[in-house]
């Protein structure tokens, strides 16, 4: 053993004998740090991005079924993947759920729907016309001041008009548009108002309101799902304004970050992010062009506001911002533009002033818990389906307020969902069942259609034909949506039905592959005819970014210890030729060509280990700092991947052994042909003469 | 087998050099016996042929033609690790620039040749070492470098290193040739004190007169051909 210590004392000795040496360890070193931090970072990137989609909608696991054309991609936004239904939730349900590991199997369907909106005049002549109409009729005051608020629209309007059409090319508006504002603004429609209201409503909406071109349709993508399991499963979930919706009963959940992103006033939303901006990001106004782009838009677009104020709320507003602004200015658009002018000095003031003050005489968000949203999406058969589904709040999951990732998707209850998509619920059988009892029609089988049709009696005799009375089938539709709304429906009901596919939540996720496995087993034996796919490949191109980061990272290791490799080579060639008489001597006084080669070999990977080592310590060091201080995330999207505000890496023992395992095979490398030349060296050379 | 008293046996030697298209004849015929205990000189004029005369002696050579015996073994029949095995344990060396590893101290220079022999304990070893270290003034020196000795400190060294596997034969190429005349003196000293407590058999190549005079044998070299012998006794090679 005496000449091993030896070899590793003559090694470690030589580490520092020469300036070649030093340049090889440094370059050790940094390679290793690189790979420590860089591992450590994607590896707790992978566990803080599991985290996200696991803990978001994904669970550990999905089932799907496997004639589907495409695998689920739970986060791929408006691309919906092409999956086959199961047909009966519940039979999938019993036997997945017999396997000891799995906590919950909740039913769960990705769809994209359109919610569209009428501009600010629709929404405020509805009202007028709701206040109007005899079975919501609202008092007199009440209809005074909506009609003084669209007087005041047409007045606004008449004015952007009239700028317009200073700067439009001739032509470009319509001459007869000038006629409807002039009418519309007169005292004299307005005198004639109260006689025939809806007349007057009828020409406000279809001759003014579409000069207002802020009209709105708002892209949501949204999961059907069990809300109720949905809810106890992935347990970072939380209700943040309104209620969840009722157990069993239909509803939707709108996602926190989808309601301030899409459904609020956008000035608002501008002013919340440039306060997030500030105070939370540390960004300032004066440097950040995105956050400048912000006060510029807020600035130029005030109509939004504008058209929202009343009369009365009009002069509460003014005197709010001449107040705020220390200005004289009356015109209200004028002075929302100046109070929008933020910089770094006045943007926290006017946030507080606004909320405060502002936001009281105006509606912040579109729709409230509580009220219905249309929703029209396309059905599997590519028509286009639309429902009503009451709004019961909004909701976000713990740790990802801000990430525009988790915050995509909005949840809906399974009824809802399948009526949307185009599934046969107990519902639509029975309102298909009355109305073939309504029309009299008879079932007939596609192989008898044609003797039905043309065979029999030669004759062409005249059958009964039933009149469906339209007032009674609306009457019992509008009967059958409020039914819909209130109805508790009952776990079987739920579940006995189609489901796109099926979140798998584990207890001990980390059998995660075990469990997997034997979940296809059952599937293929129970012949359910679905695939388990793991949350990664379940997330889409997502899951596969930890993949890439890691290929970004072991790419940029391989390049340095690449170069170092090569350098590595290089050197120890020159650091042998240097050594000819040394090495020669010790092959004169009896030393074998093995003990050169290990020589030379145990030098370098000594070399190799002690920089190593000091590139692991360095490496660990900056890794545990970062793990401390954490890497705040720069966007919506690192947010997502750092699964909250900031990443906190941690220092990962695969990176560690990986670093030394790469340190120790590049050393073996790059010393193996100096090494095999040095045991060339004949003995004769250490009698060369000095020079 | 030789006679137990010719430990160097050279029979009608010749080594040729190829230098570019030309061959050079660094020794032509040489016929050399060389006995157990001589303190044996080999002389000459530059390229003369003694540095070659001794790596055939010294086995990091093999001869173009001729037998070159070595306590008996014909180094021609020989492979790369009987050639390494016979330098280890038959051999020592002391180079004209003393060669000493850099890194490693006094006593583990010394110690080296012994770790190879994979044969002592440890203690052997130490016990070892501490005893030719004493012997050639450097016990207090162990623990130094190389680069802490003087040049003849340094080849007091390669002689306690060339000494402590006991070898039969020790060579010495130029040994004093970096060294001062007085340190070369008490260098000679040292190894002839050797060669008589010992035994060893000592050859040296040098063109130093006062040192060639030392050795109770002297063989001239000239164009790479003997060009006689003197030993103390009077007798010719």
């Amino acid at each position: 053993m005496s000449w091993v210590l030896l070899l590793l004392q003559t090694s470690l000795r030589n580490v520092l004998s020469s300036f070649l040496n030093v340049v090889i360890g440094l370059i050790l070193l940094v390679g290793t740090a690189v790979f420590v931090v860089g591992g450590s970072l994607v590896d707790s990137m992978d566990k803080a991005m599991s985290r996200s989609i696991i803990g978001s909608i994904a669970g550990h696991a999905q089932v799907y079924q496997a004639s589907s054309k495409d695998s689920p991609s739970l986060f791929e936004g408006w691309q919906i993947p092409d999956l086959d239904p199961m047909p009966d939730f519940s039979k999938v349900k019993g036997p997945l759920m017999a396997h000891p590991n799995v906590a919950a199997v909740v039913p769960e369907g990705i769809n994209t729907a359109i919610v569209v909106y009428g501009n600010t005049i629709d929404q405020v002549l509805e009202k007028l016309r709701k206040a109007c109409s005899p079975g919501t009729r609202q008092p007199q005051e009440r209809v005074a001041s909506l009609k003084s608020h669209v007087r005041q629209m047409v007045s606004v309007i008449q004015s952007d008009m009239a700028k317009l059409d200073k700067v439009a090319a001739k032509g470009a508006v319509d001459p007869g548009s000038y006629a409807d504002l002039r009418r519309a603004s007169s005292p004299a429609f307005w005198d004639g108002f109260e006689a025939d209201p809806f007349s007057h409503l009828e020409f406000l909406e279809n001759k003014i309101a579409y000069l207002v071109p802020d009209s709105d349709q708002i892209f949501l993508s949204y999961v059907g799902t069990d809300l109720d399991a949905f809810s106890q499963s992935f347990d970072r979930m939380q209700v943040v304004d309104g209620q969840a919706v009722p157990k069993g009963q239909r509803g939707m959940l709108l996602s926190k970050y989808v309601y301030e992103d899409q459904f609020k006033l956008k000035a608002a939303r501008r002013l919340d992010l440039l306060y997030e901006g500030l105070t939370t990001k540390g960004k300032t106004l004066a440097k950040d062009p995105v956050l400048q782009d912000l006060v510029k838009q807020n600035k130029l677009q005030t109509r939004e506001i504008v058209l929202q104020l009343d009369p009365l709320s009009t002069k509460k507003a003014v005197a709010i911002l001449q107040g705020t602004l220390s200005s004289k200015e009356t015109d209200v658009a004028k002075l929302l533009s100046l109070f929008f002018d933020t910089d770094d000095s006045n943007l926290v003031a006017r946030h507080k002033v606004f909320y405060d003050q502002l936001a009281p005489l105006l509606e912040l968000y579109r729709v409230k818990p509580g009220d219905f949203l249309t929703i029209k999406a396309y059905t599997k058969s590519g028509f286009v389906s639309a429902v009503n589904v009451k709004v019961y709040g909004t909701f976000q999951f713990k740790g990802l307020e801000k990430s525009s990732v988790a915050g995509a998707v909005s949840l809906m209850d399974l009824f809802t969902f399948r009526d949307l998509y185009g599934y046969v619920t107990p519902e639509k059988v029975a309102e298909t069942k009355a109305l073939q009892r309504a029309a009299g029609a008879k079932f007939v089988s596609r192989d008898d259609a044609e003797a039905a049709l043309f065979g029999g009696s030669s004759s062409v005799q005249e059958t009964s034909q039933k009149t469906i009375d339209a007032s009674t089938l609306l009457s019992g539709g509008k009967l059958q949506r409020a039914d819909l709304v209130s109805r508790v429906y009952s776990r079987e009901e739920m579940e006995k039905g189609v489901a796109l596919g099926a979140a798998i939540v584990l207890k001990d996720p980390s059998k995660l592959e075990a469990t997997m496995k034997d979940l296809q087993d059952i599937c293929d034996r129970e012949k359910l005819g679905l695939k388990v796919i793991d949350w990664q490949k379940a997330a889409g191109n997502l899951g596969q970014f930890v993949f890439v980061a890691k290929g970004i990272l072991y790419f940029a290791t391989f390049i340095i210890f690449v170069v170092a490799l090569v350098i590595i080579n290089n050197a120890v060639v020159m650091a042998t030729l240097q050594r000819v008489r040394e090495i020669g001597t010790l092959r004169a006084i009896g030393a074998r060509r093995l003990f050169v080669l290990a020589m030379v070999l145990t030098e370098t990977i000594v070399l190799g280990l002690v920089f190593g080592t000091g590139g692991a310590f360095l490496g660990s060091a900056f890794t545990l700092w970062l793990g401390s201080a954490g890497i705040p995330a720069g966007n919506d999207w690192m947010y997502f991947f750092f699964s909250g505000p900031r990443l906190f890496p941690a220092l990962s023992a695969g990176s560690l052994m990986g670093a030394y395992l790469v340190v120790f095979l590049v050393t073996c490398a790059s010393a193996l042909y100096p090494a095999l030349m040095a045991s060339r060296v004949a003995p004769v050379r250490a009698m060369a003469s000095e020079d | 087998m030789a006679k137990n008293e010719e430990i160097v046996s050279i029979q009608g030697v010749h080594k040729d050099y190829p230098l570019d298209k030309v061959v050079v004849k660094a020794l032509q015929g040489v016929d050399l016996i060389v006995r157990q205990g001589d303190f044996l000189s080999i002389v000459g004029p530059s390229g003369s042929g003694k540095t070659t005369l001794l790596n055939l002696i010294g086995c990091v050579d093999v001869a173009t033609s001729g037998t070159v015996l070595i306590d008996g073994h014909d180094t021609k029949t020989l492979n790369d690790r009987q050639l390494t095995d016979l330098r280890l344990n038959t051999l020592g060396f002391i180079f004209q620039s003393f060669n000493l590893v850099p890194v490693l101290s006094v006593f583990q220079n010394v110690e080296f040749p012994l770790l190879l022999q994979r044969r002592f304990t440890q203690a052997e070893r130490a016990k070892r070492v501490d005893g030719l270290l004493a012997k050639v003034g450097l016990d207090k020196h162990s623990k130094h470098r190389p680069s802490e000795l003087s040049g003849g400190q340094r080849q007091r060294v390669a002689i306690a290193r060339a000494l402590v596997s006991r070898p039969k034969i020790v060579l010495a190429d130029e040994p004093t040739a970096n060294l001062d005349s007085v340190t070369g003196e008490t260098i000679i000293d040292l190894m002839k004190h050797m060669n008589k407590v010992e035994k060893t058999t000592f050859i040296f190549s040098t063109h130093d007169a006062k040192v060639m005079g030392h050795a109770n044998s002297v063989v001239r070299l000239a164009d790479g051909r003997i060009d006689g012998r003197k030993t103390k006794a009077g007798k010719h090679g």
